[in-house]
């Protein structure tokens, strides 16, 4: 074996270490998504259904699990999500934007200080930023009295936008600093020099130039709102959040709507990041043949190979398309076959469940204990365990508490 | 419409720098006037104090008579262009040309007539729609031409513009330059620090150093008949022969040096007496090998080193008497296939075409 395969496969290995630690996790959490089950799990693998997108199921215990579609408190956490997230991104990206813009109209050593004190916010655990926005705010509603200030002072929603615009500007304050750093100033003198006013200047040069970096900061400052568990959990106060109210969901009982929810949002995920990756090679591919006339045009005709022609290439991502779809039909013919995808097995599921669920009762029933069992027996009741202090002349001597 | 630009002795400090100092100087309008001088010698801060960019420390400027203290960049009657060109890389080539009328609030129409009427001017027809980075260095030099013609400006002024090009388009830039500026007729300031570009483009030059300007005139009065020691040796080549003043009688000044005294004629301006240092200043070219019935005012030996071979001229370096190196250089088409390293040769030179200075700074030191 030559030694470049040899680090070739292991640099596979590696790879393929690393992204099942990355997306093992969501792998089988995303299928649990798919099980019948009640508790989100593989095996025992019950029956394939989407129940768990759509209403749930009502226990045969008479317990009711909340499907995605039908979890009202999920909805009302994503909606207040929402909320928030385009608050927080509609006062970062302007509060980001504009404290980028002065850190390069400041000179000496006044921008490190400068630099230092705006970034500090991201230092900060989020827990106290929480704290001190709900603390501060208790103050401010306490001053007004009864009107519109205490109302909006002890405003969950309210207070989790300003606490989460705190740390969440300065990640957008450093997406606005990376780009400016490459911004050319000459072209604002340029268009200074051209008549315009420094508002002009501001909205003609500026804003296209750093659109990217608005975009950019856009998207992470809602990310970053979406996901944040740490501060909200404090300033939210009675309201919910997404986070939250899955926070809570964890703590009285995982379900495996929480498995769909998850399952979604990654798809949302993917389906963004590919739209955006083909938006972007199109328009790479528009700039490539741009220039490619560009250079037909200038150079001169002997340099040109008028034979030359792009042979035809497979696209490697119709591959990898091809290969999930024969797989997913695969997956889905044998679950058919197995009789583990629809009504019919999800009633032989339930049925058996709740068949073994009257056996424990009944079970239960018929273990009623014995007199004998009841004042000690073999293992049980008083005769054992009546007496546990042993031997009863042990606290003879002892004079008690005085 | 062309304007005056005056500056009144102007001073920009950056500290305890004078970045320019004490600057006076009227430019007439519709001169193609130049400021030349080697980098740092503050001829861009002047220029950003006439476009208004740079306020001056001290002194004023006017341009149509007008003092501009106080009246921003976007507000003055001139155009810049700049060094990088400066081209909004977002806009296509119309959008750029005609970006000072959109800021103004000319009807989308007329921006893009006079946007073609511009594209004509530069000979870039119906190439409006390509962006900026479709057009090659001499294409995008025209469109930045073109933008800061957009608006008639009374004076354009120009940072040093043509110091990205390659050789031989910097050559045609400058004639299309110079036609530009007598079809608009409008007053053209340009920095540089070519004084090939300066020579060829301007009506008058004013040759900077350290701050200061040291002397402004016609581009031909600038080259032969240099006023200080810096500009002779800035502007074109020249050989200093280092010596004291021997002789001064009515329009002849005599040097001696340890290669023998030289005539040259006098400089109204010159304040030399007898017996201060001095240096007198041949230029290549004027230095000839003296043919049979030739007299010169000047002779001079020298022993041959080595030569190089330009295409045009011949460049041979020397060494005198006193060890003083000195370069002159032959049309290619004279032969001088007998002059070879260790030559020793007699040249001579014509007192009208050498100077005599006050020892001061060289440009070459």
């Amino acid at each position: 074996m030559k030694p470049t395969y040899f680090i070739n496969f292991m640099m596979g290995m590696y790879i393929f270490i690393f992204f099942a630690y990355l997306f093992g996790p969501l792998i089988i959490m995303s299928i649990t998504a798919f099980n019948s089950a009640e508790f989100p799990s593989i095996s025992p693998w019950e029956c394939f259904s989407f129940r768990w997108f759509n209403e749930g199921k009502i226990a045969y215990d008479g317990q009711h699990l909340a499907g995605l579609l039908s979890d009202w408190r999920l909805h009302d956490g994503i909606i207040s999500s929402l909320i928030i997230g385009a608050g927080v991104v509609s006062l970062s990206v302007p509060i980001g934007m504009a404290a980028a813009i002065v850190l390069t109209q400041v000179r000496s050593q006044l921008r490190d200080i400068y630099y230092s004190i705006s970034i500090m916010p991201v230092l900060f655990p989020g827990v106290i930023i929480g704290i001190s926005t709900v603390v501060l705010w208790d103050r401010i509603a306490g001053l007004g009295g009864d009107g519109f200030i205490s109302d909006v002072g002890r405003n969950g929603i309210f207070l989790t936008i300003l606490a989460q615009t705190c740390f969440i500007s300065t990640y957008c304050f450093l997406i606005f600093v990376a780009r400016l750093q490459r911004f050319d100033q000459t072209q604002e003198e340029a268009a200074l020099d051209l008549g315009a006013t420094q508002t002009q200047v501001f909205f003609k040069i500026l804003v296209p130039y750093l659109m990217p970096a608005i975009a950019s900061a856009a998207v992470i400052a809602f990310l970053f709102s979406f996901e944040n568990y740490n501060t909200t959990v404090f300033s939210i106060l009675s309201d919910q959040t997404l986070t939250t109210v899955i926070a809570s969901k964890v703590r009285l009982g995982i379900s495996p709507a929480l498995s769909a929810l998850a399952l979604t949002i990654i798809a949302l995920t993917v389906i963004a990041a590919v739209t955006y990756e083909i938006l972007r090679r199109r328009s790479e591919k528009k700039y490539a043949q741009s220039q490619e006339i560009f250079v037909k045009e200038k150079a001169a005709s002997g340099r040109i190979n008028k034979e030359y022609k792009a042979g035809f290439k497979v696209p490697k991502g119709i591959v990898a398309i091809l290969l999930i779809l024969v797989f997913a039909t695969y997956g889905a013919t044998q679950i058919v076959k197995n009789d583990l995808y629809g009504q019919s097995c999800i009633d032989a599921a339930d049925q058996e469940k709740k068949s073994k669920f009257l056996e424990q009762l009944q079970t239960l029933e018929s273990n009623e204990l014995t007199e004998e069992e009841l004042s000690g027996g073999s293992l049980g009741g008083t005769e054992d365990y009546g007496d546990i202090f042993g031997d009863p002349s042990l606290f003879q001597d002892f004079g008690g508490f005085d | 419409m062309s304007a005056d630009v005056e500056l009144n002795n102007v001073s920009v400090t950056f500290g305890s720098f004078y970045a320019a100092k004490s600057v006076n100087v009227k430019i007439n309008g519709g001169e193609f006037f130049s400021f030349l001088g080697p980098s740092g010698c503050g001829k861009t801060t002047l220029l950003r104090a006439i476009s208004g960019f740079q306020d001056p420390s001290e002194g004023s400027v006017l341009i149509d008579n007008k003092d501009m203290s106080g009246i921003g960049p976007n507000k003055r009657p001139t155009s810049l262009i700049f060094q990088n060109l400066a081209l909004f890389p977002l806009m296509s080539v119309s959008e750029n040309i005609a970006f000072s009328l959109e800021v103004r609030g000319v009807s989308k129409g007329d921006r893009q007539k006079r946007a073609d009427e511009l594209l004509e001017l530069i000979a870039l027809e119906g190439q409006g729609e390509k962006k900026v980075h479709q057009l090659s260095g001499g294409q995008k030099q025209r469109v930045a031409i073109a933008r800061a013609l957009a608006v008639e400006p009374k004076v354009l002024l120009l940072d040093e513009p043509l110091s990205a090009l390659d050789l031989k388009l910097r050559q045609r830039m400058r004639t299309e330059l110079r036609e530009i500026q007598k079809r608009v007729n409008i007053t053209f300031i340009y920095i540089t620090h070519d004084q090939g570009e300066a020579l060829t483009m301007s009506d008058r030059i004013a040759v900077m150093n350290e701050g200061e300007i040291e002397q402004i005139g016609p581009c031909d009065e600038v080259y032969n008949n240099p006023l200080t020691p810096f500009v002779a040796t800035f502007v074109g080549e020249n050989n200093p022969l280092f010596g004291k003043v021997k002789e001064i009688n009515q329009n002849k000044i005599k040097i001696e040096t340890p290669d023998g005294d030289f005539v040259s004629t006098m400089n109204e301006n010159n304040k030399l007496n007898i017996g201060d240092d001095a240096i007198a200043f041949v230029r290549p070219e004027s230095l000839f090998m003296p043919r049979d019935g030739d007299s010169f005012d000047n002779l001079i030996d020298v022993n041959i080193e080595s030569f190089e071979f330009e295409g045009n001229i011949k460049n041979f370096y020397a060494t005198l008497k006193s060890g003083t190196k000195i370069k002159f250089s032959i049309p290619n088409a004279i032969d001088t296939s007998s002059i070879s390293s260790g030559t020793k040769l007699q040249l001579g030179f014509e007192s009208t075409k050498s100077s005599i200075l006050p020892k001061a700074q060289l440009a070459i030191d």
